[in-house]
C-alpha cells in the first residue's frame, strides 16, 4: 500500500518509488564488525562534545561505505537543531553533481538543546545513509521516502544495535512470559515466604547455613529492602524521562549495615507483604506502553519496567529457592 | 544551632568541616550509655536515640544515592522522599545496635565527603527538584546535611534526657 502522495507522482516517479517500495532489506556483510563503532558513538554521545561526535559518526559512516563498496559521503555534525512551525530538522542528506554527496546531522533539540538519545541520533544518520544508499548502491533516479525504505534503515539499524537480550540469561525465561503471568508470580511469594518460614522460630530463622551464607531472617529482611528500591526505580522511571537509576546495595552492605539478622523475621514478613502489595498497585494500573519506560543503570543499562518485573520474578525465584536451602541448613 | 540560612552563608569548606565533625558526636553522645537508654523512646511517637543514629546512616546513604543520579544526569532528577517514620519501622531500628549503626554511618559519611570534595566549579550547582523545597543545589545540599547533623544531634541529646 503506497503512501498517499504516491498518486501526485508521474509515472516514471511511481516507477522509481514501487522499485523503492520492493527492496525491504540492505544486509551488511560483517555487521559485528561495526559494533565497535557504533559503541564509540555511544559514548560519544554521551561526552555531548561536538567534535568527539564528529569523529565517531566519521568512524562509522567510513565503516558502513566501506562495508557496502559506496563512494564517500561526507557528514558534518551540528549543534541545535533548526526548527519551525513545522517541527525540527533531524537530518538532511545534499547531493550535487560533481561533489562528495553530504549529511548533516544535528545532534542537540531545537529547544531545550538537549543531546539526542542515541537511538534517534542513529536513527537519524541511517536514514539519511539511506538516501545516500538509494542512488549510490540501488541506483534510484530519486529517493523516496517509501515502506520499503523504512524497512531498508531498520533492517541496517537492527544489524548495527542487535535486539538487546535481557542481561541475565535466567531473567530471560521471565521477560518472554505475558506481563499477567509475572505480576501473578510476584503476587504469590509473600505467601510463599510465610509457608516456608511458618512454625520456624526466631532462632532457628536467624542461623546462618555457612560463615558467608544468609539465614531465613537476612533473605526475607532483605526481600524488603529490596522491595522499597524497586518501587523507588518505578517511581524515578514514571516521574522522569529516561533517569539515571542509582546503583543500590549491595545486598551484602545492606545486611551488614541494617543488621539483618537483629531484626524480627514476622514483622520483615508483613512489611514486605505491604511494600509487594503497593508495587503490584502501581503495575496494575499502569498503562501497557508505560512498561517501556525505563532508565539508565551503570551498570546493567537501560532497564524498562518491563524488564524490572521480568528481573523481580525471577528475584523472588532465586530468594526463595535460597530461602529453602537456609531452612534446610544448606549454604 | 545555626540556621539553614547562616549555614548557607558559610564557606564550603566550612561546611564540610562541619560533616567531619558528626561521627565524633554521636560517639561521644552515646558513649558509656546502655541499650535500654539507647533504646528508650521519649514519648509514643519520637525516637529513641538509636533510632537517630540510624536515621542518620540510612539517609547518608540516600544522600549518596541521590547526589549519584544528579551528577550522572543532564536535567535536574524529581528526587521522590522517603518517609523517614515508616523506614525507622520496617527497618526495625529498635533492635538495631547502635555502636554498629555508628559504625556504618561514619563509613557512609567517608563516601559523601569523598564525593563532596571531588566537586570542582560549576558541578556544585547541578541540583534535582525536592519534593517539597524546590530545586536543591548540590551545594544547597551541603547546607541541609550541616543542618541536619545539627537538627539530629541535638534530638538524640534530647532523647536521652528523656525529652521529646
Amino acid at each position: 500500500m503506497p503512501f498517499s502522495y504516491y498518486a501526485r507522482l508521474s509515472r516514471s516517479q511511481q516507477a522509481i518509488y514501487r522499485k523503492s517500495d520492493e527492496i525491504v532489506e540492505v544486509r551488511l556483510p560483517q555487521p559485528a564488525a561495526l559494533h565497535p563503532a557504533v559503541e564509540s558513538l555511544t559514548t560519544a554521545l554521551a561526552s555531548e562534545d561536538r567534535v568527539t561526535v564528529q569523529h565517531a559518526t566519521d568512524r562509522l559512516i567510513r565503516g558502513l561505505t566501506d562495508a557496502l563498496g559506496l563512494p564517500a559521503v561526507e557528514v558534518q555534525v551540528l549543534a541545535a537543531r533548526p526548527h519551525a512551525k513545522w517541527g525540527e530538522l533531524h537530518g538532511l542528506y545534499t547531493v550535487e553533481r560533481g561533489k562528495t554527496p553530504t549529511i548533516q546531522l544535528w545532534m542537540r533539540t531545537a529547544k531545550q538543546r538537549r543531546v539526542v538519545a542515541f537511538r534517534t541520533y542513529l536513527r537519524t544518520l541511517l536514514h539519511e545513509v539511506g538516501h545516500h544508499l538509494d542512488y549510490a548502491l540501488l541506483h534510484l533516479r530519486d529517493s523516496y521516502h517509501t515502506e520499503g525504505f523504512y524497512k531498508r534503515e531498520s533492517s541496517l539499524f537492527k544489524q548495527l544495535v542487535p535486539e538487546r537480550r535481557t542481561p541475565w540469561p535466567t531473567v530471560d525465561a521471565w521477560f518472554r512470559r505475558s506481563p499477567d503471568e509475572r505480576l501473578a508470580r510476584l503476587a504469590q511469594t509473600p505467601d510463599q515466604i510465610r509457608t516456608a518460614i511458618a512454625g520456624r522460630g526466631e532462632a532457628a530463622l536467624g542461623r546462618r547455613p555457612a560463615p558467608q551464607a544468609w539465614a531465613p531472617t537476612e533473605i526475607v529482611c532483605y526481600l524488603r529492602d529490596a522491595e522499597e528500591m524497586f518501587g523507588r526505580r518505578f517511581a524515578d522511571i514514571l516521574a522522569m524521562d529516561e533517569p539515571a537509576l542509582p546503583e543500590a546495595g549491595p545486598a551484602e552492605r545492606w545486611a551488614s549495615e541494617r543488621q539483618y539478622l537483629r531484626h524480627d523475621p514476622a514483622l520483615a514478613l508483613a512489611h514486605f507483604r505491604r511494600r509487594r502489595g503497593e508495587t503490584l498497585e502501581t503495575l496494575i494500573a499502569l498503562a501497557p506502553e508505560a512498561w517501556q519506560r525505563g532508565g539508565e543503570h551503570p551498570q546493567r543499562g537501560r532497564l524498562t519496567i518491563d524488564l524490572l518485573v521480568a528481573l523481580m520474578a525471577w528475584h523472588d525465584d532465586n530468594h526463595l529457592e535460597q530461602l529453602t536451602r537456609a531452612l534446610e541448613g544448606r549454604p | 544551632m545555626p540556621t539553614m540560612e547562616e549555614y548557607a552563608k558559610q564557606p564550603t569548606a566550612q561546611r564540610l568541616e562541619r560533616l567531619t565533625r558528626t561521627g565524633e558526636q554521636l560517639a561521644a553522645a552515646i558513649k558509656g550509655q546502655s541499650d535500654a537508654a539507647l533504646s528508650r523512646r521519649p514519648d509514643g511517637k519520637n525516637w529513641a536515640a538509636k533510632e537517630v543514629v540510624c536515621h542518620l546512616r540510612d539517609t547518608e546513604e540516600s544522600f549518596g544515592a541521590r547526589f549519584a543520579q544528579i551528577l550522572a544526569m543532564d536535567t535536574d532528577p524529581r528526587m521522590i522522599g522517603a518517609d523517614a517514620d515508616r523506614l525507622a519501622e520496617e527497618r526495625q531500628y529498635l533492635r538495631n545496635d547502635a555502636g554498629e549503626a555508628l559504625a556504618a554511618f561514619r563509613k557512609r559519611r567517608e563516601e559523601t565527603l569523598a564525593t563532596l570534595r571531588s566537586l570542582v566549579g560549576e558541578q556544585w550547582k547541578k541540583g534535582g527538584i525536592h519534593a517539597t523545597r524546590g530545586r536543591m543545589t548540590l551545594d544547597d545540599f551541603l547546607t541541609l546535611m550541616a543542618w541536619h547533623d545539627d537538627n539530629h544531634l541535638d534530638q538524640l541529646q534530647r532523647a536521652l534526657e528523656g525529652k521529646a
